[in-house]
């Protein structure tokens, strides 16, 4: 595969293990996002992919070769930073054309390659303009067309988005996709913001502590959560996470969470070990819990309305629940109503481990059945 | 402008012009002086202005002392210790923001150190020094003097310069293909040129300026600097030739305000630099 590789990739700063046995595959061509919290280890694995912090341990090897020991400026990566990094005595077409001038490109070529790139990113009024004088917008888009006139295999992009205001945070995230899908080249992108990482990558890798949780598509990781971190730090509004157990019985399975028990069919949880009862956390997405005429009796706490549709915090047996509810549902703090969950679609987890024990490998279309066995034992 | 304000504005003009006239007279008097014919100079009552105007003390200095020959050497030790200096200054400061050892904070502390104490402390031990290395009664002599009393005040200055300087950009430049030292040569450097230049223009007034150690460490006109040298020519215990003291003075000061009428903005940036970062 001649896109990146990374094994058993450690990284120590003195005691503190900041990267601890990452290995990912990255194809070429393929935009991978790293999203984790602060101090998850995305930015140190990213720094040390483009060569600026040296791993403690493992391998990195960008298009087949191992680049441990080599030099940023030899990897043939690109990177934008999160400052953008422009350097401020330089005019823009000069901070442009610096990567080619440091790899001795002749004077007419570079000026060639530089205005290919001052179109592409529509900067042709301002190449004779210092960073000061420019937009953030522009600074980032300065910052790309640094990165893309090498034409490096990789981009490597260190949460370019982070200093733009939330408007032209999404137009510039169109940008990036639209860039990607022109150019085709591998990207990894570092992220905190889970909305830009679902929104752009092929795959995400999330992070947390140093140690890689999950990698896999947007869709897997939003549906198929590999644990608990994940399940919680995905989506917005958090996945609601209740402790509970789950019991193995002759045809189905049993899920109490406290005095609620839901009725699950044995297949959606692939059962090991010898015991019957299972130390469980179970996660339900606000988007898996519906108003019906049947259901359990719950009581309306909170209605937060976005404008499209209300985010409500709902109690259920003393126990609270968020909710996407559709805009047109007009409820009031305090009004009593009832509500169902969509079984095929509730997350299952180890208690102490944290894993995930659905059994259902790739995701399944949601069966939306009503839950007439909420309440049932 | 109310009346108060304007009666405050007029005070503050007055005061403020007291003072410069006060700090201006002496440097004009100087000049005054320097070109009055030797029979004017002391007259009862002593006149301001002259009835001729004479360069025939320029002359006499230029032509028949070793004035020029004093010039020289300063030039070359305030030249010397700038170049010296800046160079040690930037890559000490470099090193000191960059790189991350241990004792680095106390380091920058120590090197401080030397401020706290008296001139007439060090100045003694390092004749000795001087002495012992074999280096006494020459221009190097009075370069590595004044290089250990300007690099402490160079290392701090260009420091929070250096501070100011985001790491980033010297990523930026390794990532597009640079090496870590055309990385400092072509990003960090031109960041930190108004430290640079402030820093210059301290050291070469300092090393252009400086009299005690120079006093103490040179006795030979083989290596005298013009401030010594000068008093050592025109000031006897019998006579002083004020006519030609003062003309010397003139082409004395001129170097430096030339050089500080042009760099004065950069000056002041890196004086006011030095108080607020780091």
């Amino acid at each position: 595969m001649a896109g990146i590789s990374i094994a058993k990739l450690c990284k120590a700063f003195g005691s503190v293990m900041a990267v601890k046995d990452l290995d990912l595959e990255i194809a070429e061509g393929e935009f991978v996002s790293l999203l984790g919290p602060s101090g998850c280890g995305k930015t140190t694995t990213l720094r040390m992919l483009a060569g600026l912090d040296f791993p403690t341990s493992g391998t990195i090897s960008i298009a087949d070769r191992v680049v441990n020991d080599l030099p940023p400026g030899k990897r043939d990566i690109a990177m934008v930073f999160q400052s953008y990094a422009l350097y401020p005595h330089m005019t823009v077409a000069q901070n442009i054309a610096y990567p080619l001038r440091k790899r001795g490109v002749p004077r007419r070529e570079r000026l060639v390659k530089v205005m290919d790139v001052v179109r592409l990113l529509q900067l042709e009024t301002l190449v004779d303009r210092k960073p000061r004088h420019l937009s953030g917008g522009q600074q980032q888009r300065v910052a790309l067309g640094r990165a893309l006139v090498r034409e490096p295999r990789v981009f490597l992009l260190d949460e370019p988005l982070s200093n733009l205001d939330a408007k032209l945070r999404a137009h510039m995230r169109a940008e990036l996709i639209e860039l990607h899908r022109r150019i085709g080249k591998t990207m990894v992108y570092v992220t905190h913001d889970q909305l830009e990482a679902m929104t752009m990558s092929d795959r995400i890798a999330v992070m947390q502590s140093g140690v890689l949780q999950q990698f896999g598509t947007p869709a897997d990781v939003y549906e198929r959560p590999a644990n608990v971190f994940v399940a919680d730090f995905i989506g917005t509004p958090s996945m609601t996470l209740f402790e509970g157990t789950l019991h193995r019985q002759a045809d189905r399975l049993e899920a109490r969470i406290g005095s609620l028990a839901i009725s699950l069919p044995r297949e959606h949880v692939a059962w090991t070990g010898g015991t019957d009862t299972l130390a469980i956390r179970l996660g339900v997405r606000a988007e898996d819990v519906f108003l019906g005429e049947t259901g359990e009796p719950a009581t309306v706490k909170l209605v937060e309305p976005t404008g499209h549709e209300n985010i409500v915090l709902l109690t259920i047996h003393g126990m609270v629940v968020t909710a996407r509810l559709a805009a047109d549902a007009r409820l009031r703090a305090g009004e009593a109503v009832r509500v169902g969950f969509r079984t095929s679609r509730l997350h299952i987890f180890d208690r102490d481990a944290g894993t995930r024990l659905n059994g259902d490998g790739p995701a399944r279309v949601a069966s939306f059945r009503s839950l007439q066995s909420i309440g049932q034992r | 402008m109310t009346r108060r304000s304007g009666a405050k504005s007029i005070v503050a003009t007055i005061v403020t012009w007291s003072v410069v006239l006060a700090t201006v007279f002496p440097l004009l008097w100087m000049v005054i002086t320097s070109i009055k014919p030797q029979q004017e100079l002391f007259t009862i009552p002593p006149m301001f202005w002259p009835r001729s105007v004479t360069l025939e003390h320029y002359r006499e200095l230029l032509e028949n002392t070793p004035f020029l020959k004093y010039f020289g050497h300063s030039l070359v030790i305030a030249s010397s210790t700038t170049a010296l200096v800046l160079v040690l200054g930037v890559l000490g400061a470099y090193s000191l923001v960059r790189f991350s050892y241990p004792g680095r904070e106390r380091l920058a502390l120590l090197v401080l150190f030397t401020y706290l104490l008296p001139s007439v402390v060090l100045v003694l031990p390092l004749y000795l020094l001087m002495v012992k290395v074999g280096v006494a009664n020459t221009l190097l002599s009075l370069v590595i003097a004044y290089t250990t009393f300007s690099l402490p005040y160079a290392l701090w200055l260009l420091r929070a310069f250096m501070a100011g300087t985001p790491e980033d950009l010297e990523w930026a430049a390794l990532v597009d293909g640079a090496s870590r030292l055309g990385a400092f040569f072509d990003v960090v450097l031109p960041q930190i040129l108004p430290g640079i230049i402030s820093t210059a223009v301290f050291t070469f007034i300092v090393g252009w300026n400086e009299y005690f150690y120079a006093l103490v460490l040179v006795n030979s006109d083989s290596a005298r600097p013009l401030t010594t040298g000068v008093m050592n020519m025109l000031i006897t215990s019998f006579n002083i030739e004020w006519s030609l003291l003062m003309a010397a003075s003139v082409m004395m000061s001129l170097p430096v305000i030339v050089i500080f009428v042009f760099l004065q903005s950069h000056l002041t940036r890196g004086f006011a630099a030095s108080g607020v970062k780091g």
